[in-house]
């Protein structure tokens, strides 16, 4: 457990020598608050209801992806375990009596918390400027709910996100193709831009089906109250069982991508 | 076309890196690991170290099969690449020894005076605050090697440890390697492209080309083995004639007055006298050909006996 501490602190020391990179990273998801805020506030007048949602729902949702997003999607390993296994540096690691996607989970919590504070602060900032008219019914099992799915969608993000790097481990050179499309597939399907109720309804009953809407948009559906009762269990358990599935993938690949590894670049 | 037709189909063609390479090494043993580029030198110490599985063979270290990747085992070795870091590039060195102490769990006590030690030794006391992007590259190797050695391993495996370093820093490197070996009982398998990292350091040397073992003993038994011509090297007092140097032996260089003359062993006291007594000789020399060469001559395809 100590180590993992240790790890956790360097991690966190790491983080702010890149000060400009985490501002600009931090911009991007700014910017889109207030492009998807901007484009709500126009289209929706006070009393209309788009696909379920009231406006102020809809604002609420859109502050809620950034915080959201800020603990789920932001990882290190995103951008480094890729690389690591194409250019032999995850040697480095194997060497040592240290688990390497321990290793890795540990410091994307380091990652997701300096976010975590920096949402905190953006929110307040810009609820400040944007006064938008959010008045939701706060229920103590949405709040709970919420939480659980949070849960949930950071540890489903990781498995989801280390696998798909694996591909490394037989094709070296295609890793920016594939983290490329995982990108694309959770900007479009996990709810980050808008709400996944305004896809068609085949479109939305099919994304059930994938990984990708547990991240975001149930977690926030949940808060604002769309679900309840016993589809609320239902959405809980759908979540587990990804969790569990993309556990397993990820220990699958792993060790079948170890008994591949080349250990290249010298 | 071929560029196109490679996106579609790859052609892929399997290569033994290392093929029956069979050795036992004793403790506190420092052996040398020699052959060209693309041997299999670095394959055999990343199988020895666990990162690589051996499709057909047994390994055991220690007792512990590498590839199982046991903590007792990893804690015991330290695998050095000389062109490969584990230092957190933006950070100082230090925080880097220090996570390698909690990885490695090395009591306070240890981790203070193997890198007090160590930093004094390799004299980089006052670099280990400073950020490791902002350091050369001896430097860095050199905080390389602490990191690596913060869990004071009983083996260690030595990829090039003076690649890329001066002259003055590589001979530090070798006098360390030396020390480490002498005052720990350290078990030390070391390759490198220079031979005299291993004339210096290693009395056995493993001799690897092509995935096999060429050969595995003493130093100098090389010499006996492979050495069946002696090098005579003479200086003439007036110019003679090259073409009948010829006569008397290989001719390897002459550049007047200086002249080396390669002699099969048995034939070497023959030809030395017929030098003296039909040559101006100013000065003659009977060396045994140099280690590079004879081991050049090994790789080159000679018979091995």
């Amino acid at each position: 457990m100590k180590k993992y501490v240790a790890i956790f602190a360097v991690s966190w020391e790491n983080e702010f020598v890149y000060r400009l990179n985490f501002v600009l990273w931090r911009f991007r998801n700014v910017v889109r608050l207030l492009l998807t805020f901007f484009l709500w506030k126009g289209l929706l007048t006070s009393n209309s209801n788009v696909f379920g949602y009231s406006k102020s729902e809809m604002f609420a949702y859109v502050f809620l992806v950034l915080l959201v997003q800020s603990l789920v999607l932001s990882a290190p390993s995103a951008d480094n375990v890729g690389g690591e296994i194409s250019s032999g540096d995850l040697s480095n690691y194997l060497v040592k009596p240290i688990d390497y996607l321990k290793y890795w989970f540990t410091r994307d919590l380091s990652s997701k918390i300096l976010n975590l504070v920096f949402a905190g602060v953006e929110i307040f900032f810009l609820w400040i400027l944007l006064k938008p008219d959010i008045g939701i019914v706060f229920r103590i099992s949405s709040g709970v709910g919420f939480a659980i799915a949070l849960g949930l969608a950071v540890v489903i993000y990781f498995f989801l996100n280390v696998t798909t790097k694996f591909v490394a481990f037989w094709m070296p050179e295609n890793t920016w193709g594939i983290t490329f499309l995982t990108l694309v597939l959770i900007e479009m399907l996990a709810g980050v831009i808008f709400p996944i109720d305004v896809m068609p309804v085949w479109l939305k009953t099919t994304v059930q089906f994938t990984p990708f809407p547990y991240l975001v948009y149930y977690p926030i559906a949940i808060l604002l109250g769309k679900l309840s009762g016993w589809g609320l269990i239902r959405i809980l358990l759908q979540s587990c069982a990804w969790m569990i599935l993309m556990f397993f993938a990820a220990k699958l690949i792993w060790k079948r991508g170890l008994f591949n590894y080349q250990s290249e670049g010298r | 076309m071929g560029s196109i037709r490679s996106l579609v189909k790859r052609k892929h063609r399997l290569v033994k890196a290392v093929d029956g390479v069979s050795f036992e090494i004793d403790e506190g043993e420092l052996v040398g690991f020699i052959g060209p580029n693309g041997a299999g030198k670095t394959t055999t110490l990343k199988v020895l170290s666990g990162l690589l599985y051996p499709s057909s063979g047994a390994v055991s270290v220690l007792g512990y099969i590498p590839s199982e990747r046991k903590t007792v085992y990893q804690k015991q070795f330290s695998l050095i690449m000389g062109q490969k870091n584990q230092l957190w590039w933006d950070l100082p060195a230090m925080e880097s020894f220090i996570l390698n102490k909690e990885i490695y769990e090395v009591p306070d006590r240890d981790f203070r005076e193997t890198v007090g030690g160590l930093a004094e030794l390799l004299e980089v006391e006052d670099i280990l605050k400073v950020q490791v992007r902002k350091l050369s590259l001896g430097q860095r190797m050199k905080c390389e090697l602490i990191a690596a050695l913060i869990h004071s391993p009983k083996i260690l495996f030595l990829d090039e440890p003076t690649i890329g370093l001066d002259v003055v820093m590589q001979k530090k490197m070798r006098d360390f390697i030396r020390e480490y070996n002498r005052q720990k009982r350290a078990t030390i398998l070391l390759t490198s492209h220079y031979m005299d990292d291993v004339k210096e350091l290693c009395k056995r040397v493993i001799i690897i080309d092509r995935g096999k073992i060429l050969f595995d003993g003493d130093l100098l038994e090389i010499i006996e083995r492979y050495a069946d011509h002696k090098l005579l090297t003479v200086v003439f007092a007036k110019k003679i004639d090259e073409k009948k140097l010829v006569k008397i032996g290989e001719l390897r260089e002459y550049n007047f007055p200086r002249a080396v003359i390669s002699v099969k062993r048995s034939a070497v006291s023959v030809a030395a006298a017929e030098l003296l007594q039909e040559y101006p000789v100013a000065d003659l020399n009977i060396e045994e050909e140099r280690i590079e060469d004879i081991i050049r001559e090994v790789f080159s395809g000679k018979e091995i006996a």
